[in-house]
């Protein structure tokens, strides 16, 4: 009867939940358009950097591989593997410059094909001299060589084809000729060699993804500085915006007579509930600080920061004790050695007490209690101390064993303004 | 910049912790084979190897280079003992049992140490130191063996690892302060999108009154003028949406008035219509053409909307008067209906959100509103707002 669907998104409610997983729409937005763009962050930059290590290795290796020539028993065998990985390594770092720091899952298999089968030859070559772990040279290039898709496969493929690596050589090493006193520690050195590479690469370029996303985190936040004493938020605009769009559709439904009038019962009550969000959003929206749109839009921040602030008393400060105060909890909460600790931190400002004694210019104090979880006081970082420092003249204590500072905020009276 | 070079500082300490950690780990258990040393070697090497790891651990605890060069002189001192007696060969596996303390135990120290050129020559020196020192510890000794050279590679790889990762950081921030400067102005942008669509209060208030009458099915009212109504506010809406400020008026496609000021008679010709189809004659008296700032005419027409929305609800009449006079400081709206009225001092003004909608909205733009009424005789409103 009706041909006027709901919208997917309740936006009080958020109920059909795109924004339920993942990051706050500011971050995925912004990670979105710097995607778009070919960047990647500086990630990309780092998958050369890994290039250039592998290459270093590589040539190593070779050398290695050269001055053993004599030693082996099927040189060309151990040569055609040396072939194969270069060639395989080489049309790997052409592929991925050409693709655009991008790596399809069939070249990533067929790259892994081709290291294993560097890997095999090498194994077969070296298997009669009952010694893996001394004679080894392309085969431990290959674990060099996995480094060098690092930035562009998830950490979890890697290490298991890191894994598998390790099993072969585990399972060359204990097959082929025992373990003595003399050749125990070169096998354990092989083994680690193949493997280690691939896991310190994956552990770098977690954690540089880690400080990128921090950052950009802190840096997206940082914009509310500059904002008006109370804002809507980028979520609010963007909501109002679909708010209309979802009316004026609703209306030209009616208007054109798709929607037979009059109404049945469910597209009345669409009707009801757009009109009460609307006018929602039109009277609620400008209620909240800056602080808050910070706290709500990061990731971070949004985890383990609750703020308390019943007179909207942050919409006063003005833009370096804002850039003070933010910066300040911001390294409260990122200045951890463990990522996993579950800090908390809580904000609370105001109530402004009765005037004392009279400020110079009328201005008015605002005081501002941060108390935390988890924050050992002789722990703190001295550029907390520097940014705290700028928001106003404050005290630390230590309560339940965790950092508590008060400070004491001049801000100029709203009411001169 | 600078948290971000903390964060990177942070990044190198714990890469250089795993590094070191592993070379660590690895050669303790290759020297815990038996046979590989000497057993009194092996016990006067641990502590110095445990020493070598707490280092690596305090690395990435403090900021200072203290622990970079104790680990780098214990993990040396560790390579010397290990090696004694040195007028007897070493054991034919111990340069290999030792190869990963130097490529990585200590050479670890080198992602941490690249940042500066007097850093790097400690780098070098306990390079060669090391390298020597496991050459010393191989059965041949006649050039570099192949050992010797994996910890030249172990230095090398760890310096230009310390150096790559050090040097993405400032291309990966000048992506990051990019974006967020973008970010800034989206966000100045969307607070000025957001401005002008709470600033369109004129055509939500339109908006919302349609929606109110679709929410109650349109029971009540002519299907045709409902539809006429929801095709009027799709189009502001549209107009809205595609960057237009519109407020409720049926001129044509040229607005000639400047943006500031909206000329106050065909707008007041959109609230009749409005009204009208919902079954309240309006009758306009007066002058026309009157401009008015923006938010000025917001408040006069949103208040003079309410007034005649409580002339439709309350009075009983189906028509109401609006006379509009101005002089040069003030423009006057008079709404009269010939209604049932009632007694002031009966009803108080908060009863039809008089106060709040009507006087609050009028004062916020330095006007004012006056009531006149007693039961049997009508109703009086003016509302006044400055030019």
């Amino acid at each position: 009867m009706s041909s006027f669907l709901r919208p997917d998104e309740n936006t009080l409610g958020v109920i059909f939940g795109r924004r339920t997983k993942g990051g706050p729409p500011g971050v995925a937005k912004a990670l979105r358009q710097a995607s778009a763009r070919g960047a990647t962050l500086g990630t990309s930059y780092l998958g050369v950097g890994a290039g250039v290590l592998s290459a270093i290795q590589a040539l190593y290796g070779l050398s290695l591989f050269a001055s053993q020539w004599n030693t082996y028993p099927q040189p060309l065998t151990a040569a055609m593997a040396w072939v194969l990985y270069v060639a395989a390594f080489v049309t790997a770092l052409v592929t991925m410059s050409v693709l655009g720091d991008r790596l399809p899952v069939w070249i990533f298999v067929l790259y892994l094909l081709a290291l294993a089968g560097a890997v095999a030859l090498d194994f077969v070559a070296i298997w009669p001299l009952h010694n893996i772990g001394l004679y080894a040279t392309a085969s431990i290039s290959a674990g060099f060589g996995l480094m060098i898709v690092v930035t562009l496969r998830r950490g979890r493929e890697m290490l298991a084809a890191a894994g598998i690596l390790g099993i072969a050589f585990l399972v060359a090493i204990v097959m082929d000729g025992h373990l003595t006193a003399e050749t125990f520690p070169s096998q354990l050195n092989t083994l680690a060699l193949a493997v280690l590479p691939t896991v310190i690469g994956v552990f770098v370029v977690r954690g540089f993804r880690r400080m990128v996303q921090q950052e950009l985190d802190r840096v997206l936040v940082q914009s509310t500085v500059s904002a008006p004493r109370f804002a809507v938020g980028m979520l609010a605009s963007e909501e109002l915006a679909r708010l209309d769009l979802a009316a004026e559709d609703l209306l030209e439904s009616v208007a054109t007579g798709r929607t037979a009038l009059k109404l049945d019962p469910k597209t009345a009550s669409v009707a009801a509930s757009l009109a009460t969000e609307l006018r929602l959003h039109l009277i609620e929206g400008r209620r909240e600080t800056w602080l808050y749109h910070a706290v709500s839009e990061s990731e971070m921040l949004g985890k383990s920061v609750t703020l308390s602030d019943k007179g909207s008393l942050a919409g006063l400060l003005d833009s370096g004790q804002r850039d003070g105060l933010l910066s300040a909890v911001w390294l409260l909460m990122s200045d951890t050695r463990k990522p996993s600790v579950a800090r908390t931190l809580s904000l609370t400002l105001g109530p402004v007490a009765p005037m004392g004694e009279r400020l110079p210019n009328n201005q008015i104090p605002v005081p501002i209690v941060i108390t935390t979880t988890d924050v050992p006081r002789n722990r703190v970082d001295p550029a907390i101390w520097a940014s705290i420092s700028r928001v106003g003249r404050y005290s630390d204590s230590t309560e339940r064993s965790s950092l508590r500072v008060d400070i004491e905020c001049i801000v100029d009276n709203p009411a001169d303004q | 910049m600078e948290l971000i070079a903390k964060e990177r500082d942070r990044l190198l300490q714990r890469t250089a912790r795993f590094l070191g950690l592993s070379g660590t780990i690895i050669t303790l258990i290759s020297l815990s084979f038996p046979g590989v040393v000497r057993f009194g070697d092996y016990i006067a090497t641990i502590p110095f190897l445990l020493f070598l790891a707490l280092c690596h651990v305090m690395i990435s605890r403090n900021r200072t280079l203290l622990w970079a060069i104790l680990g780098i002189v214990s993990g040396l001192a560790a390579l010397v003992i290990v090696r004694v007696p040195y007028d007897t060969p070493p054991s034919a596996s111990l340069g290999t049992a030792i190869a990963p303390l130097g490529a990585a135990g200590i050479a670890c120290f080198a992602i941490v140490l690249v940042s500066s050129v007097s850093r790097i020559v400690l780098v070098v020196v306990a390079g060669i130191a090391s390298t020597l020192l496991v050459q010393l510890a191989t059965v041949q000794t006649a050039a570099l063996s192949p050992t010797s050279l994996a910890i030249i590679l172990g230095w090398v790889l760890s310096a230009v690892l310390g150096y790559w990762l050090s040097a993405s950081v400032p291309r990966a921030a000048r992506r990051i302060y990019s974006i967020g400067r973008a970010h800034r102005a989206e966000r100045q942008a969307s607070e000025t999108e957001a401005q002008r669509r709470q600033g369109a209060r004129l055509l939500h208030d339109t908006v919302l009154a349609t929606l109110t009458l679709l929410a109650h099915s349109g029971v009540g009212v002519a299907p045709e003028a409902l539809r006429q109504q929801a095709a009027e506010d799709a189009r502001l809406l549209r107009q809205l949406r595609l960057g237009a400020t519109p407020t409720p008026e049926s001129s044509g496609p040229y607005n000639l008035t400047p943006v500031e000021e909206t000329p106050l008679g065909t707008t007041l010709e959109s609230v009749k219509q409005r009204f009208g189809r919902m079954g309240l004659e309006v009758s306009w008296h007066g002058t026309g053409q009157v401009l008015l700032p923006s938010d000025v005419l917001d408040a006069f027409l949103l208040s003079l909307a309410e007034c005649l929305e409580n002339v439709r609800r309350h009075s009983g009449v189906t028509q109401a008067h609006v006379t509009i006079t101005d002089d040069a400081t003030t423009v006057r709206a008079m709404v009269t209906d010939s209604g049932i009225g009632f007694d002031l001092d009966v009803i108080d003004d908060d009863k039809f959100g008089f106060r709040e909608s009507v006087i609050g909205r009028l004062r916020e733009v330095g006007g004012n509103a006056r009531l006149f009424s007693s039961p049997g005789s009508g109703t009086t409103v003016v509302l006044e707002v400055p030019r």
